[in-house]
């Protein structure tokens, strides 16, 4: 199955019933949705669902559309065509009730710096009819002991902390998360991991934009890969990994680089070689590991270092868009 | 009724951030109350010591005590309300409010309540320094008409502060024009000169905006002894088309969204 296949609704049911989850209505539904900005058209039709309780990842190199299509779907954009539901509500139209059940976390957001954790979280608690604990929120984001300290000198990983508390205090069913990682150090990011893990154990759906392959990966239950205002990948990250046209890597060393010409027509896959340093990549890594190591003992060439290294989401990612991950 | 309680909750924490930001204590709240000891140590006294205006003859110190009031309430309302509504829509807040279900009315009103507060703060200050220190008259028949122009005048500077964000696209843009605006209408306003000692067409120019007829009207209070709530026809109906106007710009030109750095 190629990667562009594999998105139609018919597919999302199975996956859903398959995950044990009740085939509800989906919690986000999108279809056909494009968008324009003056003549420009920078989303073109796309499609996906967003089941109840999964971690969906809108993953994409920047410029894609991935925070156009979130601010659609949070209510803040409009769209130029298509239908896009979220709870069965059209967010073009955003209502009162609709808005109780979101959650938001944006890009870029500030809150006023001269009030401090708790209060500002105190504030939008009275923006919802039944939100969660400002004491809870502040736990789960691990702020407590910057509590009663002013915005203003938080760190800006702590902001981040803190946007995302904001985005917990409705004890909304969904939550959007648009690039929460970004600009984090690595701990600092494995600790917001935890963290969306966490919320997901409580039966939030999450939406998540991200550039970082490694938290599509390690946070999504499926995600769809945006290119230039398209989807050309959607599927559980496993799926896109082995469905995908990404090759194998087979790399190792020769102590006498000449007998590269020697090996290359007894071995499938495309090769290169720099000093020595032998890379081959092939679509079928079982028959090149046998003619490889065949090869080998017949001509008594020993290969060092020999690796051969499955293909990642990234590879996927970056077969997908282009190369082009910045 | 719950979102009334909503209101007020958002104009408690935005009186809370007001109170912690030097420039609306410094400039908007402590500069009116030390310009009125210094007018009223300065340029009082002598012969000089009464002002004749269309609403009476008071002493000057009376004169500049609702003068000063008048210009207070314009800072505390039109000014601090332009610049920190645009420094919140150009940071971000204001979009962040925009995605909560906060009703947008429950937002407006407390700011404006905000200022209305931040205002009365400062003018009953005023009133107790020119009533303790220089002798200021507060008839009780006339503190009725006193409060009207004071609400009025909040109000209606609150709706033109809110209407002024339109056309502030940055924080710089804002802190300029709004400050600016009010010292420049305060000298043709009868507010640091008093309306007999300007020529007439510099008065006419003033008699154009509001900050001239709040002025007056708070002056007209203060004028005792002579019955009556002080309230004028001219004075109110100012008031009030200006401040309609503010609200019908706001109404349609506030946004939430940062303007300067469009994405």
């Amino acid at each position: 199955m190629g990667p562009t296949e594999g998105f139609d609704s018919s597919d999302s049911h199975l996956l859903t019933v398959e995950s044990g989850i009740t085939m509800d209505t989906p919690a986000i539904s999108v279809r056909g949705l494009r968008k324009s900005y003056g003549a420009t058209e920078v989303l073109h039709g796309i499609d996906f669902d967003v089941h109840p309780g999964e971690v969906f990842g809108l993953l994409g190199p920047n410029g894609a559309g991935k925070t156009t299509t979130i601010e659609i779907l949070e209510g803040y954009r409009e769209r130029t065509a298509g239908a896009v539901s979220v709870f069965g509500a059209d967010p073009g139209r955003p209502t009162r009730a609709w808005r109780e059940q979101i959650g938001l976390v944006l890009q870029e957001c500030e809150f006023d710096p001269l009030l401090t954790v708790v209060e500002t979280l105190s504030l939008f608690s009275a923006f919802y009819r039944s939100p969660r604990p400002v004491d809870e929120c502040v736990d789960l984001v691990g702020l407590g002991d910057r509590r009663n300290d002013r915005v203003g000198t938080l760190s800006g990983g702590q902001r981040r902390r803190l946007d995302v508390a904001v985005g917990l205090i409705g004890d909304p069913r969904l939550l959007f998360l648009d690039e929460p990682t970004t600009g984090f150090d690595p701990s600092a990011r494995r600790g917001a991991w935890n963290m969306i893990e966490g919320l997901r154990t409580l039966g939030t759906t999450i939406f998540l934009t991200t550039h970082y392959m490694d938290e599509a990966q390690h946070l999504a239950d499926r995600l769809a890969i945006l290119r230039d205002g398209e989807v050309v990948a959607l599927g559980a990250p496993d799926e896109l990994v082995a469905g995908g046209m990404a090759e194998t890597l087979v790399s190792f060393r020769l102590a006498r680089p000449g007998e590269v010409d020697v090996m290359r027509p007894a071995v499938h896959g495309r090769l290169e070689s720099s000093n020595g340093t032998v890379r081959l990549r092939t679509d079928d890594p079982q028959r090149t590991l046998y003619e490889l190591t065949s090869w080998a003992e017949r001509e008594h060439v020993e290969l060092d270092g020999l690796e051969a290294t499955r293909p990642t989401l990234e590879s996927v990612f970056l077969e997908l868009t282009g190369g082009n991950g910045g | 009724m719950a979102d009334v309680r909503l209101a007020a909750t958002q104009s408690r924490y935005a009186l809370l951030t007001a109170l912690r930001t030097p420039r609306t204590v410094v400039f908007g709240m402590a500069f009116p109350v030390v310009l009125l000891v210094m007018f009223n140590s300065i340029f009082t006294g002598g012969a000089a010591d009464s002002v004749t205006f269309a609403g009476g003859t008071i002493t000057a110190s009376a004169y500049f005590t609702a003068s000063l009031s008048a210009y207070a309430i314009g800072l505390s309302t039109f000014t601090s309300l332009a610049i920190g509504l645009t420094a919140q829509r150009e940071t971000g807040q204001l979009k962040r409010l925009r995605g909560t279900p906060m009703p947008a009315w429950t937002f407006v009103a407390g700011q404006v309540m905000r200022s209305a507060m931040l205002a009365l703060i400062v003018v009953l200050a005023m009133l107790a320094t020119g009533v303790i220190f220089f002798g200021v008259d507060v008839a009780p028949e006339r503190l009725v008409g006193f409060a009207v122009y004071f609400a009025l005048g909040a109000v209606a500077f609150s709706a033109l502060g809110i209407a002024m964000t339109a056309l502030t696209p940055t924080v710089d843009s804002a802190s300029a024009a709004g400050p600016f605006i009010v010292v420049m209408l305060a000298f043709v306003s009868g507010v640091f000169i008093s309306v007999d000692q300007l020529p007439d067409w510099l008065e006419a120019v003033g008699k154009a905006f509001p900050l001239y007829h709040l002025a007056e009207g708070l002056q007209t209070c203060l004028v005792s002894g002579t019955g009556g709530t002080g309230l004028a026809a001219g004075n109110v109906a100012s008031l009030v088309v200006w401040g309609l106007a503010g609200v019908v710009i706001a109404t349609r030109r506030f946004r939430w969204e940062p303007q300067a750095a469009r994405s």
